[in-house]
């Protein structure tokens, strides 16, 4: 790189978010260079395990067969980990679905595929820049400086994901909030693809999505995941950074305290672990910007805020490059009236709300708050498990449902707090 | 699967350390932060605390995942991400 250089975008930040922002840009004829602060694409990137394919079906023609996906999400689990034994609730969609909906990924490598696409529109992605600052002049974003370099460019893109240093130092974003952000570990486990299949009852190419609650993470009210990849299987759990100030427990004995569950043993029985990881994540209606836009710049992806969680699914990955696909709209609309003023930039929060984006995280904007309710994470669980543990213990006599549900219930909550812990469960989902 | 202390799990990743500390922290504010959520919310176990209850931080092994600056009531830990290039290198993530 020369001392200056000169771009039409500078994209800051190459996640999901920056990469498909950079794509997006590079397809509508604009010059655009992509820093990411990682040695290579994907060395900073963590997540769960599973994307939803909607967003490339519209924007990536012919990605199916490019892609590096993992396994087509085919079964959707739901698992309550009891003191001992656990409950699992399996949905299994019908034949006939046509094309799937979901797969399970590595975000390292799925992030390298679309730096490769981003490229092949003719978007520049440079790996191993850090940005340390966005200048300003007159107020409107003119470029940026990364380890002594100084770029220019009409447009900034800001794509930092959720640890939010830059957007708070550009005043729009105040300090963050341990209460509207979790912090998510993960280990991956190398299993092989018989094991995998055989283990999870699916076939070649078939995955499972799993949602987790209950001992021992309980403990630190957090909720837990699994998903399947080819030949590796990813578990993790996710807490509200909150709940920290709240509890005895450690963040770093999380991902040991998920793996001691018999349920999660018998899960990773003879494999081994390749990797070890941590991230912050948004909790959805808590992180969204007011403001993602400014003279001459513009904000995607985790770093607005436009991650969605509904409870069973975290909507990541997929609305980030929605959010980049508005991005890059709005640029080329304000490109075409040579007006880059946060006036006319801000045309980009109403495409926001009133996309997929908006109406997800206000549809589902109460669900961290009931997914943190204590009682959902001790009272209910003992009570189903001890419920169904009632019914399935068999010994002289079979207690009829009632009756275990009776002493499931004694002494724990009343009917009364049940129904309004119900119909608020009911109204946030 | 047995035991594994976040000292092996951490071995199964590969840190590219800088000289320079990209987190630092100024202990003298921790003396007044009775409960240091630090030591709980690291999910590398970074910050310790020593016999006298002081606090101690290593740089290396971090995930670079935020939590500490979110979570330190006094803002005593001055965060940056390390030069390019530099820090935690994900295989799978
Ligand atoms: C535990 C966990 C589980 C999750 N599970 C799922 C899931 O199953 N499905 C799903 O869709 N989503 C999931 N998510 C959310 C998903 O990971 C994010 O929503 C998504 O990665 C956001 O993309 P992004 O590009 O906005 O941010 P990121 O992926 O965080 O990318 C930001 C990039 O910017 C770079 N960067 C930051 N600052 C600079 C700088 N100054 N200079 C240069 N580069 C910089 C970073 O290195 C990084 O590569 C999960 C998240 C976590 C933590
Ligand atoms: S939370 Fe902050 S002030 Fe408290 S001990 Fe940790 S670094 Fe020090
Ligand atoms: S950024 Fe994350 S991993 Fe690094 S020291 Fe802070 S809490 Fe620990």
């Amino acid at each position: 790189m020369s001392a200056e250089e000169k771009f039409d975008v500078i994209v800051v930040g190459g996640g999901p978010a920056g990469l498909s922002a950079g794509y997006f840009l590079a397809k509508k004829g604009f010059e655009v260079v992509v820093l990411e602060r990682g040695e290579d694409i994907g060395t900073k990137n963590m997540f769960g395990g599973r994307i939803y394919s909607h967003v490339f079906d519209k924007y990536y023609p012919g990605w199916r067969d490019e892609a590096p996906v993992e396994r087509w999400v085919r079964r959707e689990r739901f698992t309550i980990l009891c003191k001992e034994g656990s409950i699992s609730l399996q949905y299994i969609p019908g034949q006939d679905v046509g094309e799937y909906d979901s797969f399970t990924a590595f975000l390292s490598k799925f992030l390298k595929w679309m730096a490769v696409v981003a490229e092949s529109e003719g978007a520049l992605v440079l790996p191993g820049v850090k940005v340390d600052k966005i200048l300003l002049e007159d107020g409107y974003a003119s470029g940026v400086l990364a380890g002594g370099d100084r770029l220019t460019a009409d447009y900034i893109v800001v794509a930092e994901g959720i640890n939010t240093l830059l957007v708070e130092e550009l005043g729009l974003k105040g300090r963050p909030r341990p209460e509207s952000l979790g912090v998510g570990v993960k280990e991956v486990f190398k299993l092989g693809r018989d094991a995998i299949s055989r283990r999870f009852g699916i076939g070649d190419g078939e995955g499972v999505a799993e949602f987790l609650i209950g001992y021992p993470i309980n403990k630190y009210g957090a909720g837990g995941f699994v998903y399947t990849m080819d030949e590796y299987v990813s578990i993790g759990a996710v807490m509200k950074i909150g709940n920290v100030y709240k509890s005895e427990n450690n963040v770093m004995d999380l991902a040991e305290d998920l793996r001691s569950h018999p349920y999660i043993k018998s899960l990773v029985e003879g494999g081994t672990i390749v990797e070890y990881s941590a991230h912050m994540v948004g909790e959805g209606w808590g992180s969204i910007l007011e403001r993602p836009y400014g003279d001459g710049l513009l904000v995607v992806g985790d770093a607005a805020g436009t991650l969605v969680n509904t409870g069973f699914t975290v909507r990541g990955v997929d609305y980030a490059v929605e959010s980049s696909r508005l991005a890059a709209d709005v640029i080329e609309e304000s490109h075409g009236a040579g007006d880059r003023s946060s006036a006319f930039l801000s045309r980009y929060k109403n495409y926001l709300d009133s996309s997929v984006i908006g109406r997800s995280l206000r549809r589902f904007r109460k669900v961290p708050e009931v997914l943190s309710l204590d009682r959902l994470h001790t009272t209910y669980i003992d009570l189903i498990c001890d419920v169904l543990s009632g019914v399935y213990t068999v010994g002289e006599e079979t207690p009829s449902l009632k009756e275990s549900i009776d002493r499931g219930r004694r002494g724990r909550v009343s009917i009364f707090r049940m129904i309004l812990d119900l119909f608020t469960l009911w109204r946030s989902l | 699967m047995e035991y594994l202390s976040v000292e092996k799990r951490l071995s199964l990743v590969r840190f590219n350390i800088h000289s320079e500390p990209h987190i630092k922290v100024d202990t003298s504010k921790c003396i007044d932060c009775d409960y240091k959520p630090c030591v709980k919310a690291c999910p590398a176990g970074l910050f310790t605390l020593d016999d006298e209850g002081r606090l101690h931080f290593n740089y290396e092994g971090c995930f670079e995942c935020g939590t500490c600056r979110v979570v330190c009531p006094e803002e005593a830990i001055e965060w940056r991400y390390p030069p390019g290039g530099f820090g935690v290198s994900l295989r799978f993530g």
